[in-house]
């Protein structure tokens, strides 16, 4: 079975442009799943697996962060990674993401190589 | 506190483009009157508030908001739809995201809203008048679209 990845984002063009990107990328997932806000991605992980999530900060209703806290004590879903994806270029909130799990970073804008690069440091 | 607002605005939107659109565009000079109106338009507005608070807003006319999605989506676009409205907010959130890394550079923290979208075949933007407005034009071939920054309660530093 081919890898698939959850991108979580309140903007419905955020999520469109990151997919497009992971194909520019040459990132080889089988399937894109989508969700537009923390809580939307948590109920989306009850019934679906995944092998990488990659989320934005910024949200309504459930912001990144805090889908970060409650999916680390989440068995079965805590050990796949996130990637935050963000235009949150400040120091303490990265630092705060990668102290609740997050694997990498990537700040919007940005490009397919870099993209290609976090991700590849992560699976 | 010393910050070139004009600069910022700048930066941030060629460093957007650059990244992520790859059309090509002009930078003109800071306007020194406000803008109101605005025809058959889209503007995404995009508060903050933390050391100094504010609103930055990207104001379209229809066709360069039409040239910015397809560029991002790699679509024709030819109607103004949820897309294009998407794209506009999450256009004024990259600039102004990238506006708050200079800030921090400068020690001033700000939190982000989410974005708000205006569109119509005319209306006014209003609001803020006892702010420090900055505005610059940008130029794509399909027209002149405006980054406008208004700062308020400027914390001394």
């Amino acid at each position: 079975m081919g890898k698939r990845v959850l991108v979580v984002d309140d903007s419905s063009t955020m999520r469109k442009i990151v997919s497009r990107a992971l194909r520019q990328a040459g990132l080889d997932f089988d399937e894109i799943l989508e969700a537009g806000d923390g809580q939307e991605a948590l109920n989306l992980l009850e019934g679906e697996n995944v092998d990488l999530i990659l989320s934005d900060i910024n949200m309504p209703n459930m912001d990144g962060i805090e889908f970060l806290r409650q999916k680390k004590d989440i068995d079965g879903i805590k050990n796949i990674p996130v990637i935050m994806i963000t235009t949150e270029g400040g120091a303490d909130i990265i630092g705060e993401a990668k102290s609740l799990g997050a694997a990498g970073n990537i700040k919007k804008p940005f490009t397919p190589d870099k993209i290609r690069e976090v991700i590849g440091s992560v699976l | 506190m010393d910050l070139d607002l004009q600069k910022q605005i700048i930066d941030s939107t060629q460093s957007v483009f650059d990244t992520m659109l790859m059309l090509p565009m002009t930078t003109g000079t800071a306007l020194s009157e406000k803008v109101y109106n605005f025809k058959d338009s889209i503007s995404g507005m995009l508060g903050f508030a933390g050391d100094i608070q504010g609103m930055l807003t990207i104001h379209c006319p229809q066709e360069v908001a039409f040239a910015i999605t397809g560029a991002l989506l790699g679509m024709e676009v030819d109607e103004v739809d949820e897309d294009v409205k998407d794209t506009i907010g999450e256009m004024a959130n990259m600039v102004l995201g990238g506006i708050k890394e200079g800030f921090l550079e400068h020690g001033i923290q700000i939190n982000l809203a989410v974005p708000t979208i205006l569109a119509g075949r005319s209306y006014r933007v209003s609001g803020m008048d006892d702010a420090t407005w900055t505005t610059v034009p940008f130029h794509l071939d399909e027209g002149q679209f405006l980054v406008e920054l208004k700062l308020k309660d400027r914390k001394n530093r």
